[in-house]
């Protein structure tokens, strides 16, 4: 029994390095690889730039640093915001998930494909979905009203 | 059976439910809300306004952390020119500014920023003083640059202060790097310094004979520490410093004492998970206060010689997170009372004690404002 879970590990781990060489040789790259990428870099620098407020899960401080978990900003209808306060930052009031906060969120100062990257790190993790992954080309096209 | 097993997975439960946050301080004191103070806004229109100053004349020099040193007077801001590039990413930028307490004679003013000089890609906390001449700095100084750089952009610290005797302390955070620069001595990052006014080492630093150290430290363990003051009866540095999720802490540090980051700790991960379960150790100092929750604290002066005498040799703490001014009372060198004032003034990024017996903060967003008596 042990010695079957073993050997499957062992198969499956071998078939995943198969697959990663296969794909790495031939430059075969689905939009899924790309984006899983983009949001492992991003993971980084959410770690660095965002965590200290908005907490491990994105789940924020009620009242004071809004949630981007199952946030009503990181949809369709509202990515370009989302976007907008990632690349220049944030004051004054709004409203997240039908709560208001109101406070300041520095310019963090990041470069676009950055951005690109720690927001589709944040759309697609804790509950976001459904958002088109975001690249630095469009990053660029969002401009401070 | 059963019951070991549900007994086991009730404990597991609790243990997942406890680690979500960390665990209250149980010598804390009420945090009472005192509304016998408001503010005035003598310097609008700031976004961060990380460092102040006051010069003889009554200008205010604010750095603000994009990069920008501005001087101010009668309504007038002027930018100083000949101000080092600044690394001015997430927490980098231009940070705390001070005089030096001779600066009558000598004129030297003292600066730290994150500074992107070396070879290595990324930036680390510099210490620099200059003149001021019209509106240029010159003769600039470089006193101490951390090193190597790192990209990561939090933790750089960084506040000064001056001792009696004219030593320069200021703090440099664990770059990002928790697990490599604060427990070693050898590298920097989560220390506080001290060197002379000039920049030298003085000869009797704790770890002047340690070898391959960093000679200009102080005191080491610390996390992000951006408080720094000197006590006005005692002479002793205090610092204050951010803890992850919970576990800000207010510390004295003493020559060659270790405060323990991260091998002790009062906070947890800010993903819920535990990174110690210890914290206390033989060796590593216990701070005099910690919060739980984290309350951001940034900037902090003690009260002196001030127009609300009630006040006079507490320790006010600037709360970033939640937007009021904390003070600690203190009774020797223990802290035995808080109070909240000013609730809701704003994101506190600066505390100092004003020449004119007020004192003057730094809010985010808003400009530096001076607190006042109702």
């Amino acid at each position: 029994m042990k010695f079957t879970i073993i050997c499957s590990a062992l198969l499956l781990l071998l078939g995943l390095r198969f697959r990663e060489s296969v794909s790495v040789s031939t430059e075969i790259y689905t939009i899924q690889d790309v984006l899983e990428e983009s949001m492992e870099r991003g993971a980084e620098i959410y770690e660095d730039y965002c965590i200290q407020c908005h907490m491990g899960k994105g789940e924020g401080t009620a009242g004071i640093y809004p949630p981007l978990a199952e946030s009503n900003w990181l949809t369709p209808e509202r990515i370009d915001e989302a976007i907008a306060v990632v690349k220049y930052g944030q004051n004054g009031e709004i409203q997240v998930n039908g709560a208001t906060y109101n406070g300041v969120m520095a310019n963090l100062g990041l470069y676009e494909d950055e951005v690109a990257d720690v927001v589709n790190y944040i759309a697609n993790s804790w509950g976001n979905s459904g958002n088109k992954m975001v690249t630095e080309a469009y990053v660029k096209t969002i401009i401070e009203e | 059976m059963k019951t070991t097993l549900t007994a086991l997975m009730l404990s597991f439960f609790t243990l997942q439910l406890c680690a979500q946050e960390a665990a209250p301080n149980p010598n804390d004191f009420d945090l009472v809300t005192n509304d016998d103070y408001t503010i005035e806004v003598v310097v609008p229109e700031l976004t961060n306004p990380w460092g102040l100053a006051f010069l003889p004349d009554g200008a205010l020099l604010i750095t603000e952390k994009a990069g920008e040193l501005i001087h101010f007077k009668d309504g007038i801001k002027t930018l100083l020119t000949g101000v080092p590039e600044v690394f001015a990413r997430n927490q980098g930028g231009l940070l705390d500014i001070k005089l030096h307490p001779d600066y009558a004679n000598n004129g030297w003013i003292y600066l730290t920023y994150s500074s992107i000089e070396g070879e290595e890609s990324g930036a680390h906390t510099a210490l620099i003083r200059f003149k001021l001449e019209g509106t240029a700095i010159t003769n600039i100084e470089k006193l101490y640059k951390g090193s190597p750089n790192t990209r990561k952009a939090h933790h750089f610290g960084s506040r000064i202060a001056f001792d009696a005797q004219n030593h320069v302390y200021f703090s440099i955070g664990d770059r990002g790097a928790r697990d490599e620069n604060p427990q070693d001595i050898t590298k920097d990052g989560g220390k506080i310094y001290r060197l002379n006014d000039d920049g030298s080492i003085p000869s009797d630093n704790p770890f002047v004979n340690a070898s391959d150290a960093k000679k200009g430290i102080w005191s080491y363990g610390h996390r992000n520490p951006q408080g720094l003051a000197v006590h006005p009866e005692t002479g002793a540095i205090w610092n204050h410093e951010h803890g992850p999720k919970g576990g800000d802490e207010v510390n004295i540090p003493e020559a060659g004492k270790n405060y323990g980051w991260p091998v002790i700790s009062y906070g947890i991960n800010y993903s819920g998970t535990e990174f110690t379960e210890i914290t206390e150790k033989e060796g590593m100092e216990q701070p005099i206060y910690y919060w739980v929750p984290s309350i951001a604290p940034c900037g902090m002066d003690f009260v002196v010689n001030s127009a609300y005498t009630e006040l006079d040799g507490d320790l006010l703490v600037g709360s970033l997170k939640f937007k009021y001014i904390e003070r600690l009372k203190v009774k020797g060198n223990k802290i035995v009372g808080r109070e909240k004032l000013l609730d809701e003034a704003g994101r506190m990024r600066n505390v100092v004690m004003g020449p004119d017996g007020h004192i003057y903060l730094g809010i985010e967003g808003l400009g530096i404002a001076k607190m006042i008596k109702k």
